[in-house]
């Protein structure tokens, strides 16, 4: 049975030159847990919004075809009856909860359709969501993660046939993440709901979806099963989505020869074992015969390794005697709450940033990264001990002598915005502060951050990329010696993500201290020197990144995930430290003759 | 001497910080849903408020008003109001009566002035603190169904309880867009008295001009809330009297409502009796 059936749909919004959606036909079976994905602004959204009703009902357009949901007209029928039809999660789940208790919330829709047992079903929504026990909390008190559960049990619990997610994991941790596709996968399998995501997390469509629908300009490009949709590697990066990182390296290999062509590719870590196991072993055999020649990379790793068995606390040893940029000396700090006892986010913390590195700082959601941050800028007063940029008290430091010396990107771009064009906001904190040929300056970085098409531009108004990047260039605008970046990369679908990382290579000569937090462990690994672990609010970590991602115990502690590739590494052989395809490619693909060698023999 | 007043003035900065603004917002709105005002009756709470919160005006009774504000002071302790709002209550009622106090004395006026004084004082005091125990006690969402049930618009309702949701985080972005400012802004010294005066006057500005980003990043947001609010059935719950009706279902008058009621009127009465015996 189909629940959703979209026929030859077209529809363009008012006063758009072309269509967003071009005569799309579609089905989705009762009980397929289906990924969208396509590019930037290729309809996704809009798409999903198609299957609610909420186009054209409440958005309207110019709107042809016919729609279908669990066997209504959504032309005929109003968003009310839809809604008890599809449910839909938005990407900024947070503007969807409109009251301030967890039950409330989640029976609000419920009570307002007139339903007689809008607690019951609240509450059992709330259990299916996994908020069980949180019915009388307030909203403030999730976390991101519970957050976002408590908006999808507000659509559970008009016990909809089908679930609509807009990138349910973009702003979250990776444990977070985990939860909220195991619960998606409970309601699919258990309760037999239809689950529709919009995803750019290839692993997660890997791990849990069944089908695969690529969206290419408003057509549907094709729909196929999840396995198979992610080994067309070509068409999915054309339109910017990458692959599983594991069927990346495969396909890589097979590049190059080392894997025959007819190796089907893997998606998962335990398909990949099955492919790249014969690959290990003539990598150890191989490695061997290096070694017993020459003193080889993975011996050097095998140490580092074996320091990582141990937690480490000092820093990157080759820095180790440069001058301290960032003190905090036994720093304990609370925050008031609304109700009973202080919550302590510190207690006796002690770390030191050093002069020109290259920092990431991470740990779940709620581990104190912000908190950190807003520390060093002087935003935040500890409660006892004392943080110190360069030797002097941050409180000591004037306000405008502190913003030359520590600059802060917050997490949320939109709120570095205070002029009405990007232009304007580089340039006031050099205009303001009368600096010669602030002018000149401005420009050179809207050249640098390709921001000079845009300069007019409200800041808000930009893509989620543009907007990263001007917020960017303005937390460099004041030359700062330390900067700080909270999240540079959140909420960014993977091909703005890696254009940011570019861009933050790129500044790695404009800036000398710069520390990132972030969750996003692709970008820990490939541009971080130094990596500090926070666990409810104290350092439990900090080293290289072979120290961290080889130290089994900080990782099930805390959570973090290195790159899947680093994994599957791992799991072939525990000595591999690769943390890029290249890496993993030269690693274990590196032995092209070898290979051809033993097909001889063979 | 110098090291200290600026502890001092830092001091009083951190207490006034955006983020305790923010605390003391939700702590009046929600910290305190325990007491015993809090699980009253709106509706109950809402006629005792319109007595205390009309009568005074029109009584000129010294003991009916000294009673009448006993009352009162013993709900707010009673509602455990937030400190800021207590602050804010007394520095408000006396800077209304107070200087009115020290211009009769400095004209020439005698202590007979304070007697006529006390009363409009204890009726303002009254009335402000009837208000506070009422409109901070009880928590907005059992207030705006109490509002419900006395026929006020389903808008009305729906507004204060999606107001004080969203304040939070109007608060948090307000703070850091003001805080965008600080760190980019140049601030005039604030060493001299003119630097001072120049550095207030920067302040109220930077104030002025955050509202802007604000505005702007609300409008955003809305986008979706407004979405979302037709997807969960606002528009149609809003004219179904069903809705209403299930919505003020969880209204319910109990034992500690009427001795409230009672104390209340006991304590009224007594004023009156003694007002009339001597």
């Amino acid at each position: 049975m189909n629940v959703i059936e979209i026929e030859n749909l077209t529809f363009s919004y008012p006063g758009a030159k072309i269509p967003t959606l071009k005569n799309i036909s579609l089905t989705v079976e009762q009980g397929d847990f289906l990924a969208i994905v396509g590019n930037n602004g290729c309809g996704k959204s809009t798409l999903c919004k198609a299957m609610n009703g909420l186009i054209p009902n409440f958005i309207t357009g110019e709107f042809q075809g016919k729609v279908l949901a669990g066997g209504l007209d959504t032309q005929k029928t109003d968003v009310g009856t839809l809604a008890c039809k599809v449910g839909y999660v938005y990407q900024d789940f947070e503007n969807q909860i409109v009251r301030p208790t967890v039950l409330d919330d989640a029976s609000y829709a419920c009570m307002n359709y007139a339903m007689k047992d809008y607690l019951d079903r609240g509450r059992d929504a709330l259990k299916k969501c996994g908020l069980e026990g949180r019915e009388n909390d307030y909203i403030w008190q999730l976390s991101g993660g519970q957050t976002h559960l408590l908006a999808l049990a507000g659509a559970v619990s008009l016990q909809p046939d089908v679930l609509i997610l807009d990138e349910p994991i973009a702003q979250l941790d990776p444990g977070h993440a985990d939860r909220i596709y195991e619960v998606l996968k409970d309601l699919n399998e258990n309760y037999g709901k239809t689950i529709i995501v919009i995803e750019h997390h290839t692993e997660y469509i890997a791990d849990y979806c069944k089908h695969v629908l690529l969206l290419k300009d408003g057509n549907v490009a094709w729909k196929l099963p999840a396995d198979e949709a992610l080994r067309h590697v070509k068409d999915l990066t054309a339109c910017n989505i990458f692959p599983p990182q594991v069927t990346r390296a495969a396909y890589a290999l097979k590049q190059r020869h080392v894997l025959p062509l007819t190796t089907s590719l893997p998606t998962t870590v335990a398909q990949g074992m099955e492919i790249f196991k014969a690959l290990a072993n003539e990598s150890a055999l191989t490695n061997e015969k290096v070694l017993a020649n020459e003193s080889t990379l993975s011996e050097e790793k095998g140490k580092a390794a074996d320091t990582a068995a141990s937690v480490a606390v000092g820093a990157a040893p080759c820095q180790a005697d440069a001058q301290a940029a960032v003190e905090f000396q036994d720093l304990s700090l609370s925050y008031r709450s609304v109700k009973g006892k202080p919550h302590t986010v510190f207690d006796h913390l002690n770390l030191t940033v050093r002069k020109g590195e290259k920092i990431a700082l991470i740990g779940s959601n709620g581990a104190g990264k912000s908190t950190l941050m807003k520390l060093m800028i002087g935003l935040l007063k500890a409660g006892s001990g004392q943080v110190s940029v360069f030797g002097q008290p941050v409180r000591s430091i004037k306000r405008d002598a502190l913003s030359r010396l520590v600059s802060l990107v917050y997490q949320n771009p939109e709120e570095m915005f205070i002029k009405d064009s990007i232009e304007a906001d580089i340039a006031y904190a050099m205009k303001v502060r009368g600096i010669s040929r602030w002018e000149e300056r401005t420009k050179e970085l809207l050249e640098q951050f390709r921001l000079t098409e845009l300069k007019d531009r409200d800041g808000r108004l930009l893509s989620g990329g543009q907007m990263r990047r001007a917020s960017l260039a303005i937390g460099i605008a004041l030359n700062p010696q330390i900067l700080l970046l909270d999240e540079p990369t959140a909420n960014l679908d993977i091909a703005t993500r890696r254009e940011i990382l570019t861009t933050l290579e790129a500044m790695k000569d404009m800036t000398d201290t710069v520390m990132i937090a972030t969750h996003d462990m692709q970008l820990v690994c490939e541009w971080a020197q130094r990596i500090i672990v926070l666990y409810q609010g104290t350092v439990i970590a900090d080293g290289t990144r072979d120290e961290i991602f080889g130290n089994a115990r900080v990782r099930q502690l805390t959570g973090i995930r290195p790159p899947e590739i680093f994994d599957m590494g791992q799991a072939l052989d525990p000595d591999a430290y690769c943390y890029t395809i290249d890496a993993f490619v030269d690693r274990f693909g590196g032995m092209e003759n070898v290979w051809n060698d033993q097909k001889a023999f063979g | 001497m110098s090291g200290m007043t600026r502890k001092l003035s830092d001091n009083i900065l951190d207490k006034f910080s955006m983020d305790f603004l923010r605390n003391q917002v939700l702590k009046n709105a929600y910290g305190n849903d325990d007491t015993l005002i809090a699980k009253m009756d709106p509706r109950v709470l809402i006629a005792w408020y319109l007595f205390f919160g009309i009568v005074p005006w029109f009584a000129n009774d010294l003991i009916f008003l000294l009673m009448s504000f006993m009352i009162v002071v013993v709900t707010t302790l009673m509602a455990r109001v937030a400190g800021l709002v207590l602050a804010l209550f007394i520095l408000g009622v006396f800077s209304q009566t107070g200087y009115l106090l020290i211009a009769t004395l400095i004209f020439g006026g005698d202590a007979s002035a304070i007697v006529p004084l006390l009363i409009l004082t204890l009726k303002v005091a009254t009335i402000s603190l009837a208000s506070i125990t009422v409109f901070s006690g009880l928590d907005p969402d059992r207030l705006a169904n109490g509002l419900m049930w006395y026929k006020c618009p389903e808008r009305l309702s729906f507004s204060i309880s999606y107001a004080y949701r969203m304040l939070p985080m109007l608060m948090e972005e307000f703070q850091n867009v003001l805080l965008s400012y600080r760190m980019r802004g140049n601030p005039p010294d604030n060493s001299t008295f003119t630097g001072k005066i120049k550095y207030l006057v920067y302040q109220v500005k930077v104030i002025i001009h955050a509202f802007y980003p604000l505005m702007l990043n609300t409008a955003k947001r809305s986008r979706t809330t407004v979405e979302a609010l037709e997807i969960k059935g606002y528009r149609y719950a809003a004219v179904n009297k069903e809705v209403k009706k299930m919505k003020l279902a969880s209204l319910k008058v109990t034992y500690n409502d009427m001795i409230f009621l009672a104390v209340s009127f006991l304590c009224v009465s007594i004023s009156l009796l003694l007002t009339s015996i001597l």
